[in-house]
C-alpha cells in the first residue's frame, strides 16, 4: 500500500484513514487506504465527530455490536502531533454493546502520537479473526499475528510483553481478559488508561483482537507553524492558571467531599446522596497516609493524574472521583485500602469502574430485597466487591450475570427492578446524582451514550446560580445544550476537557487554533454549527439503531424518589419530560428528538467515501 | 450602657483548592453580605486570598454555596446570622 496517489493533504490531516478486515487472517490481511476529502474532514474534525460519521458510512449503526460487520475506529485528529497541550489524544467509536447506541471513548498519549504517524486519520478494523490475534499498523505496513500466548493477560501485562516483543518504540491499545470474555463494560487500555466507557473492549475481544499496535514515522505539515506555536505556549501558559489548579493539585477525586457536602454523592446505588464514610476515603485523607505520585498524559502541561500507593501487592493506581465513587460510596465501601485495591483490579481486567462499580451496587441493593440470591454480596462489605470483581473478570458464576451490566441483569431478574437499576440507555449513571443537579439529569436522559458526564457537562450548569439544581425549568435546556455541543467539540478537535476553564470564549479560540493548523478559514460561528452537526450525527447513528423517544429518560428511582438524605431533591416525569422537549425544541429538532428531514448530519450516512482510493 | 452593633458571625466550609490554600477545612467570618465575608477571610487566610479572592470577589475558578442550596457569587449577597458558606471550585469535572 502507498499513498503516492494521494492528493496533498489538508494541513494537520494525512487526508485518508486506514480500514484493516481482520477476518483475512495473517497471510494476507486487506488494509484499504480511504481518502477522506478535505469538506468531509472539515464537517466532522476528528475523534468522536469524524469516528461518528465513518461509523455511519459503514453502516456499523445497523449491525450486532458484536458481530464481525460492526466496525470499531480509532480516530485521531487534527491537533494530535501538534505542540497544542493535550492534543494527544484519540477516540475509539463504535457500536456500544452495552447500550446498542453510538460509543465514542476517548484517551490519551503514545498510542494517539504513533497511531497518526503511521500516516492514517483513522484506523478502522471491522471482521472477525480466526484466533485471539494482534493488529500490527508499522507505517503503511499492516500485520495479523496470532497472540495465543496473551490469552488472559492483564492489560498492564499484555502492554509490557508487547513492547517486549516488538520493541519500545511500538504503540499499544490493549483490552484484558473481560475483553476477551466480551463483558459488556470492557475497555480498551493505553498505558494504564483507558477509553473506559460503554465496552469497546468487548467490540475488540468479539474480533479476536487483543490489541492493536501501531509505529509511523509519517509526520502532517501545519498551515501556519508560528502562529502555531505561538498558541501552543500560550494555553500552555494559561494551563497552569487556577482554572486547572483543582486537577493538578487535588485530581478529580477531591469531588468527593464537595459532592457529599452537596448531598449529590450517589450512595447504596442512589438511595442515598450523602456517604458517612466519604472522609475516610477522599484523597485528602488518602495522601496523608499513603505515597502520592503525579502523572500526565504525553504532551499534558496539567498532569492530573494522582496515583496511590497500594498496600497489597505493592505498587499505585490512578485514582480519579469516578472509581472512588463507584467502588466506594455506591456499594457503601469505606475501606481506602479495598477502594484502591478494586480500582487497580478494574485497570488489569480492563472494565469501565463506573459501570462495574454500578452493576455491583445494583446487584447488592437485588440481594437486600430478596430478588438475588447471593446472600454474601453485600453493602458495605469490601471484600465481596473484590470476589465480584473477579468473578466478572473470570467469567464464572454470578460474575456472568454482572458482566451484562445493570439493564440486562434488571431484565433477566424482572420483578420491577428496572426501576432501581442505574443506568440510561443501559450505561450506568456516573457520580453525580441527577436528583441534585437537574440540568444534569436532562443531560443524561438525553445523551447519545446514555448517561455520561464526558459527553454532557451540564452539571456546570448546576454549579452556578443560573439555576436552582434541585428545580430547574425549561430554561436549563439551552444551556444543556450548550455545554454538550462544547463537549462534542474538544471530543472532535480533540482537546482534554479539563481545558475547558482557560477558554474565555471557547469556539473563537479553537477557531483560532484550527485556522493555524489546516489553514481554513473557519470561524468560531462555523465551529458552533460543527459542533451541532456531529451531536445531530450521533443522533443520527442511534436513530438508524433503533432509537425511540422512550429511551430518553432516567430510571424510575430518580422520577419517583428523592434521596433518603435530601428531600428537596426531587425529579418528576413530567418535569423531565418538559425539559427533554425543551431540549429537542433547542435543537431544531421535533419536540419527541426526531430529527427533521434536512438535519445537518443527513450527509454522514453517505458521504461519498471512495474505498480504495487512497492506494492499497 | 453603650450600644454596639453587633458583627454578624457565619460559618464557613472549605472545599479543595479553598481548603489547601486556607489549611483548615472549617472557619468562622464575619459580615452580613459575601463580598464581607471574603474580605474577612481574604485579610486572615492570605494564601486563600491571592488564589482564590479578588478583593470582595471570587476569582472566577470559584465559587460559593449557601448550606448547600443555592449557588451565589455576587457580593452583595445578604446573608443570614447562623448562615453556612462553602467555597469550592467551580469545576466539577470528573
Amino acid at each position: 500500500m502507498s499513498g503516492e496517489n494521494v492528493k496533498k493533504a489538508t494541513p494537520g490531516y494525512h487526508g485518508r484513514y486506514l480500514r484493516i478486515d481482520v477476518s483475512s487472517g495473517s497471510a494476507s490481511p486487506v488494509a484499504r487506504a480511504v481518502a477522506l476529502p478535505a469538506d468531509f474532514l472539515r464537517k466532522y474534525l476528528g475523534g468522536s465527530g469524524l469516528g461518528t460519521a465513518l461509523l455511519l458510512a459503514e453502516g456499523t449503526a445497523t449491525a450486532d455490536p458484536l458481530s464481525p460487520a460492526a466496525s470499531l475506529a480509532f480516530v485521531f485528529s487534527p491537533l494530535v502531533g501538534s505542540p497544542l497541550t493535550t492534543s494527544a489524544k484519540f477516540a475509539v467509536v463504535g457500536k456500544s454493546p452495552l447500550t446498542e447506541r453510538i460509543n465514542d471513548s476517548l484517551a490519551s498519549s503514545g498510542f494517539a502520537l504513533a497511531g497518526k504517524r503511521t500516516g492514517h486519520d483513522a484506523l478502522l478494523l471491522t471482521g472477525r479473526a480466526a484466533e485471539l490475534s494482534i493488529v500490527v499498523v508499522d507505517d503503511d505496513q499492516v500485520r495479523i499475528e496470532p497472540a495465543g500466548e496473551l490469552a488472559g493477560l492483564s492489560t498492564r501485562e499484555t502492554e509490557r510483553r508487547l513492547r517486549e516483543r516488538l520493541g519500545p518504540e511500538f504503540q499499544t491499545a490493549t483490552i484484558g481478559p473481560a475483553g476477551e470474555r466480551l463483558v459488556r463494560y470492557a475497555t480498551i487500555s493505553h498505558d494504564g488508561r483507558h477509553a473506559g466507557r460503554g465496552g469497546s473492549g468487548a467490540v475488540l475481544g468479539a474480533k479476536n483482537i487483543k490489541a492493536l499496535v501501531v509505529r509511523g514515522t509519517r509526520r502532517v505539515e501545519w498551515a501556519d507553524p508560528p502562529q502555531l506555536i505561538a498558541l501552543a505556549k500560550a494555553l500552555s501558559e494559561k494551563s497552569f492558571g487556577p482554572a486547572t489548579a483543582k486537577y493538578r493539585e487535588l485530581g478529580t477525586a477531591t469531588n468527593l467531599l464537595t459532592f457529599n457536602r452537596l448531598n449529590v454523592l450517589p450512595t447504596r446505588n442512589f438511595q442515598q446522596g450523602s456517604f458517612a464514610g466519604a472522609a475516610a476515603i477522599a484523597p485528602e485523607q488518602l495522601s496523608v497516609a499513603r505515597e502520592r505520585t503525579r502523572s500526565s498524559c504525553a504532551a499534558c502541561t496539567i498532569g492530573c493524574e494522582h496515583l496511590y500507593g497500594v498496600k497489597q501487592g505493592g505498587g499505585s493506581v490512578r485514582l480519579e472521583y469516578e472509581n472512588l465513587f463507584a467502588l466506594g460510596p455506591l456499594c457503601a465501601v469505606d475501606d481506602p485500602d479495598v477502594v484502591l485495591e478494586a480500582s487497580r483490579r478494574c485497570d488489569d481486567l480492563g472494565i469501565d469502574t463506573i459501570s462495574a462499580g454500578g452493576t455491583i451496587a445494583f446487584a447488592m441493593e437485588c440481594v437486600e430485597r430478596g430478588l438475588i440470591d447471593e446472600p454474601w454480596l453485600r453493602f458495605g462489605d469490601g471484600e465481596s466487591m473484590l470476589r465480584a470483581l473477579d468473578l466478572i473478570g473470570a467469567g464464572e458464576g454470578l460474575g456472568r450475570r454482572l458482566a451484562e451490566g445493570s439493564r440486562r441483569l434488571a431484565r433477566e431478574i424482572g420483578q420491577g427492578s428496572i426501576e432501581f437499576a442505574p443506568q440510561v440507555k443501559g450505561l450506568e449513571i456516573p457520580g453525580y446524582d441527577p436528583r441534585g443537579l437537574q440540568t444534569m439529569a436532562l443531560g443524561f436522559a438525553v445523551g447519545t451514550r446514555g448517561a455520561d458526564h464526558n459527553r454532557s457537562g451540564a452539571y456546570e450548569v448546576d454549579f452556578s446560580d443560573a439555576v436552582d439544581r434541585r428545580s430547574v425549568g425549561p430554561e436549563s435546556a439551552v444551556l444543556a445544550v450548550e455545554t454538550e455541543d462544547k463537549a462534542a467539540l474538544m471530543d472532535s478537535l480533540i482537546f482534554c476537557k479539563f481545558l475547558r476553564g482557560v477558554f474565555v470564549d471557547f469556539f473563537a479560540e479553537s477557531a483560532e487554533i484550527l485556522r493555524a493548523v489546516t489553514g481554513w478559514d473557519v470561524s468560531a460561528g462555523e465551529l458552533r454549527q460543527t459542533a451541532q452537526r456531529i451531536v445531530t450525527a450521533k443522533k443520527r447513528f442511534n436513530i438508524e439503531a433503533g432509537w425511540t423517544p422512550a429511551e430518553d429518560t432516567l430510571p424510575g428511582r430518580m422520577l419517583n424518589e428523592s434521596p433518603s438524605d435530601d428531600p428537596r431533591a426531587r425529579l418528576t416525569h413530567e418535569r423531565l419530560s418538559a425539559l427533554v422537549e425543551a431540549y429537542n425544541t433547542a435543537r431544531g429538532w421535533t419536540p419527541e428528538g426526531w430529527l427533521p428531514a434536512d438535519d445537518m448530519a443527513r450527509d454522514a450516512a453517505s458521504p461519498g467515501l471512495s474505498l480504495g482510493a487512497a492506494g492499497t | 450602657m453603650p450600644i454596639s452593633a453587633s458583627v454578624m458571625q457565619v460559618d464557613v466550609e472549605l472545599f479543595g483548592i479553598p481548603r489547601a490554600r486556607a489549611g483548615t477545612s472549617k472557619t468562622t467570618a464575619e459580615g452580613s453580605c459575601l463580598g464581607d465575608v471574603l474580605a474577612d477571610l481574604a485579610r486572615r487566610f492570605p494564601a486563600l486570598a491571592e488564589a482564590c479572592i479578588d478583593g470582595r470577589s471570587l476569582r472566577p475558578s470559584y465559587t460559593a454555596n449557601l448550606g448547600g442550596r443555592r449557588f451565589v457569587t455576587a457580593p452583595e449577597t445578604p446573608l443570614l446570622e447562623g448562615e453556612t458558606v462553602l467555597l469550592l471550585s467551580v469545576d466539577a469535572g470528573g
